[in-house]
């Protein structure tokens, strides 16, 4: 879940008198999330994928406002139907990120804290709802060192002075030796060939998307007019990225304006803060909680989570604040009635019984056989299901099989395959044991993988190895005909080689005239592969339910 | 009288100052045991044992590294030999050389630089060893320890220890061993039996364990079949579109990022689009993500995430069925899996990189939060865990929530199982028709909060014998 870091100071200032620490971790809490002291100065808050919105200062104290009925803010349209700015967007982009959202805010005071919230958010929301700015990626200007005409585009490897910089470089250079080149050039990389999309100007390139904004156009505490680029490879994105942009900048006080993108000839107006509505029925809602609620309620619990509210006829109308980009249907306005009720109030009532429970065959076999394997005097071991071809193969004296799940992308040379059968984990197991008193008897009841025709199979085995110093062939061929006679099947024991074994005290378990398992004196090399220090003998059978 | 404490006392009848190995032959007994009887006629005065001590030496880490390298003092005095030394560039052990060769009279100071006197361009000579200081003062410096040991020189049995194994009151002529013969023959009438020394010691019968992960696996089970759940299960190697895409869960998900799932190769991917609920998936995420959905994404093969998987299939295929044939199933059902699932980690001691999960499913008419709640509280009641639930968000429920779980060691609430009511996207269905309440959660989380002695998840993984036998059943 995303985890952002709140400056302390700055979020009480804006959640106003009535708040102290245990209350403001309560109420988030209750909304979902959770908030604890970072440092001195700051709060780290983990908020659901979903609330992108409450990725800073500004959000959070909205939705708490709300929740607490301190405010009742819930409108954030836009009269002005002129736009403030144009964007044309050229073809060039179409092919590698070819959506662009924009947002004008004027007359904002901004001081230290709030301009660092504002960036906060951008960073964290491109990070995360933006997937590493491979969906979202936002930069923010001074409008007034902007010069129209304003275009986004993909331009040839020109220069510019990058922010933070003194110098010009040219964009190659920025997206060779820039940190943020370096981290994103990713990004606008297609078929290995780089482009090199910025917004741009009469004056020049203002941002090398979406990589590194421009020294010209930095935004500073003193900026009273602010110009945000908002660009990506979804429309629905880049645009509610800026209704989520626009309604900070007017809790802090702005006139925000809309930016016309001129697609071609299709023309939209971002950030566009319509106001849209949505009904549910109350009875749905309070079947679906199972709490009664009623009209009278409904609206204040409706406030609470920051939405408008009106009852017409039995339905209730919500307005869907311009800010959320989780409202996708009632379903989601009824979660946020049952978090508005409060899920501690929420009464546990048990749902219809109709029928007995029951386990599948596999889990009555499996508990069969361990009983039986611990009833011999067989401690159970488990181990991972991945494995590597060395650890399955290699040591256990076999050679290396072609039919197994190879893992396509693991993180360590460890895993690299799901393992194929049961004994090298075990002995795996002994090994790691031979400091521990003789003899050891151990077992393992669990699933195997291997791959038939481009398909997996996936299997249940049973494996158990003895070790000690008076280990031999028999012992273990007294184990698997005890088991087996007490699990009530019919077997058969044939001559067999198998090469972890040595030869000549090794048999093969059959079933119903097929290859079910093996057990045998393993090979000496084995054991040392292993480092098991006493003679040891094992068995694998399969076991599973057909 | 055991007999071991017999077998002692007739060996030493007739002889004297026996050794304890030469003893503990004649009574055909091991030496611990030997000593153990010892210990035992001595309390009674039976036995005579004399002892020689000895003192015995041991240089502590100090004294061993001056044992190899020289005296401090006497190495400062090789440094101070060679060449002008001023005091302020010793270093380490050097300082504590200063301080006995100045004690010893072999280095005067003068203005900060260290001049060896007579005696100590002697000692220069002669080099002398850890061991001419002498064991007092090796002590004393606390270099070393003097510990002393007792040796047995000699044992000799007592007249008492002698009467004792004569007496007409021992157990002479008693039974010792019950043997198949003596049972059958009745020989045993009349007839005294040795008794045993409650007291000696025993080694402990080793007891062969089942897992207590495994073990706990089951119990989950049966929490899940008392509670009227019948279990099901699926594949561990399974499609994207079962792990992600019938859930609901976006194609650009973070989740699904080769960062964070295994995704498998060498088994061909799935052609996902002759499954009869295809087209209600790519809806739902066409319009729920505004964005493409991709049938060759949800082919992809992988090692499950999650086994909500499991709860995916049975959702799809139920309500398929009910469609088609609304009576085909009594409602409510209930089902629920267990099973491994995956995740890419760098394996480390904290780090696993597959675990134990269990889902469970209701699938019924007008079922609500609170239904989902009770279902919950009720089951971990079962496992003895206290639970209350917060808001929380999965991309396949709304409402969702978060199971928290008391941690009595720990005296905190942990996050345990996700849950919820499944969103319409995935039923196709209006929930005024069917609702499904579904969650999942990890086992291994389960047993941390259950065993205190258990500090880690990794422990439960490909341990030793000796972990094993040391745990309590």
């Amino acid at each position: 879940m995303p985890v952002v870091q709140l400056d302390k100071r700055y979020l009480y200032s804006l959640l106003g008198s009535g708040f102290d620490e245990k209350s403001l971790k309560d109420h988030v809490a209750k909304l979902g999330f959770e908030i604890e002291e970072a440092d001195e100065g700051s709060l780290s808050l983990e908020v659901t994928a979903n609330r992108p919105d409450l990725l800073c200062a500004l959000g959070l104290a909205r939705a708490l406002k709300n929740f607490m009925h301190k405010t009742k803010k819930f409108n954030y349209a836009i009269e002005d139907v002129e736009p403030a700015l144009e964007i044309y967007v050229d073809p060039s982009v179409k092919r590698i990120r070819p959506y662009v959202a924009g947002v004008v805010a004027k007359g904002i005071k901004l001081a230290d804290d709030s301009l660092a919230d504002v960036i906060t958010f951008t960073e964290k929301f491109c990070d995360t709802y933006g997937r590493s700015r491979r969906k979202v990626a936002i930069g923010m200007h001074d409008l007034d060192a902007i010069k129209p005409p304003v275009a986004y585009r993909c331009e040839k490897d020109v220069e510019y002075v990058p922010l933070g910089g003194t110098k010009k470089a040219r964009l190659s250079e920025v997206l060779a030796s820039s940190p943020k080149g370096i981290q994103y050039s990713g990004i606008i990389a297609k078929g290995g060939k780089k482009f090199f999309p910025v917004i741009e100007d009469s004056q020049g390139v203002a941002s090398f998307v979406p990589i590194l904004n421009s020294q010209r156009t930095r935004v500073t505490p003193s900026t009273t007019n602010i110009f945000v680029d908002i660009t990506g490879t979804s429309e629905y994105a880049v645009n509610k990225a800026a209704e989520i942009l626009g309604a900070m900048f007017m809790d802090l006080g702005a006139k925000v304006g809309r930016v016309a993108i001129k697609y071609g000839r299709r023309t939209v107006q971002t950030p566009e803060m319509k106001t849209s509505y949505m009904s549910v029925p109350l009875a749905r809602a309070e079947r679906e909680i199972g709490v009664p609620i009623g009209f009278d309620n409904v609206i204040s619990l409706a406030n609470k989570m920051g939405y408008e509210a009106a009852l017409v006829g039995k339905m209730v109308r919500f307005s869907i604040p311009q800010y959320r980009v989780d409202v996708i249907d009632r379903q989601d306005l009824i979660e946020d009635i049952a978090i508005g009720y409060g899920y501690e109030y929420i009464n546990p009532m048990a749902a219809p019984y109709t029928q007995s429970g029951g386990l599948e065959q596999q889990t009555l076999i499996n508990r069969k056989a361990t009983g039986i394997m611990v009833g011999m005097g067989f401690s159970e071991f488990t181990n991972s299901y991945l494995t590597n071809e060395q650890a399955n193969f290699d040591k256990a004296g076999v050679k290396r099989e072609e039919s197994i799940v190879v893992l396509q992308n693991p993180k360590t040379a460890e895993i690299s395959m799901m393992r194929t059968w049961l004994l090298p984990s075990l002995l795996r197991n002994l090994g790691a044991s031979s400091h521990d008193s003789m003899p050891q008897d151990v077992f393992e009841l669990d699933m195997v993988f291997c791959v038939q025709g481009s398909k997996p199979v996936e299997s249940y085995h049973l494996g158990a190895a003895s070790v000690g110093p008076k280990a031999n062939f028999n012992d273990m061929k007294a184990v698997v005909e005890g088991l087996l006679l007490s699990m009530g099947t019919q077997y058969a024991v044939a001559e067999f080689r198998h090469d972890s074994f040595i030869e000549g005290r090794c048999a093969q378990i059959k079933m119903a005239g097929k290859h079910a398992g093996f057990f045998g004196e393993l090979h000496p090399k084995v054991l040392r592969n292993f480092g098991i220090e006493e003679p040891a003998v094992a068995m694998e059978i399969d076991i599973s339910a057909r | 009288m055991h007999r071991y404490e017999r077998a002692v006392l007739v060996a030493l009848k007739g002889k004297k100052g026996m050794e304890l190995e030469e003893l503990a032959a004649a009574a055909h007994i091991g030496r611990d045991e030997a000593m153990w009887a010892l210990e035992n006629l001595k309390g009674r005065g039976f036995v005579d044992v004399s002892y020689s001590a000895s003192e015995n030496l041991e240089l502590g880490d100090e004294g061993k590294e001056y044992e190899r390298d020289g005296l401090p003092e006497v190495r400062l005095l090789e440094k101070a030999s060679m060449g002008k030394t001023a005091v302020s560039s010793l270093v380490g052990r050097e300082k504590i050389g200063l301080q006995w060769a100045k004690r010893n009279g072999w280095i005067t100071i003068e203005a900060g630089m260290i001049r060896l006197t007579a005696r100590g361009l002697e000692a220069e000579k002669k080099r002398p060893g850890i061991n001419e200081l002498g064991r007092d003062e090796i002590v004393k410096r606390g270099l070393g320890t003097v510990s002393e040991k007792r040796h047995i020189t000699g044992i000799s049995a007592t007249k008492a220890g002698i009467d004792a194994l004569g007496s007409k009151d021992g157990d002479d002529g008693a039974i010792d061993a019950v043997d198949r013969g003596m049972i059958s023959s009745g020989l045993w009438k009349g007839m005294k039996f040795k008794p045993y020394d409650i007291a000696a010691p025993v080694e402990p019968r080793a007891v062969a364990m089942s897992h207590p992960l495994r073990r706990l696996v089951e119990e989950v089970k049966d929490a899940y079949a008392s509670s009227g759940f019948r279990e099901v299960s699926g594949p561990a190697v399974e499609s994207s579109f079962w792990a992600f895409d019938s859930l609901f869960v976006p194609q650009d998900h973070p989740a699904r990022d080769a960062q964070d799932t295994f995704y498998a190769s060498n088994v061909g991917s799935v052609q996902v689009g002759d499954l009869p609920y295809i087209s209600t998936v790519k809806k739902a995420h066409q319009r729920g993500w505004h964005s493409k959905w991709s049938e060759d994404i949800a082919g992809q093969m992988l090692l499950r995430v999650h086994t909500t998987s499991v709860s995916a299939r049975y959702i799809y295929n139920i309500v398929h069925e009910l469609k088609s044939n609304p009576g085909k199933y009594e409602l409510p059902i209930k089902l629920f899996s267990v099973g491994r699932v995956f995740r890419n980690e760098a394996l480390d001691y904290r780090h696993l990189a597959d675990f134990y999960q269990h889902d469970g499913v209701i699938i019924g008419r007008n079922l609500t939060l609170s239904n989902l709640f009770d279902t919950l509280t009720k089951l971990y009641q079962g496992l003895g865990i206290k639970v209350r639930f917060k808001p929380s968000y999965f991309p396949f429920v709304e409402p969702g929530a978060e199971l928290m779980a008391y941690s009595e060691g720990r005296k905190e609430w942990i996050e345990m199982a996700g849950c919820g009511i499944v969103r319409e996207e995935i039923t196709g269905v209006s929930r005024n028709k069917l609702t499904v309440l579904a969650w999942g959660s990890g086992i291994e989380r389960l047993m941390l909060i259950r065993d205190q002695s258990i500090s880690s998840i990794v422990q439960l993984y490909g341990n030793g014998v000796g972990w094993l036998r040391g745990r309590k059943w």
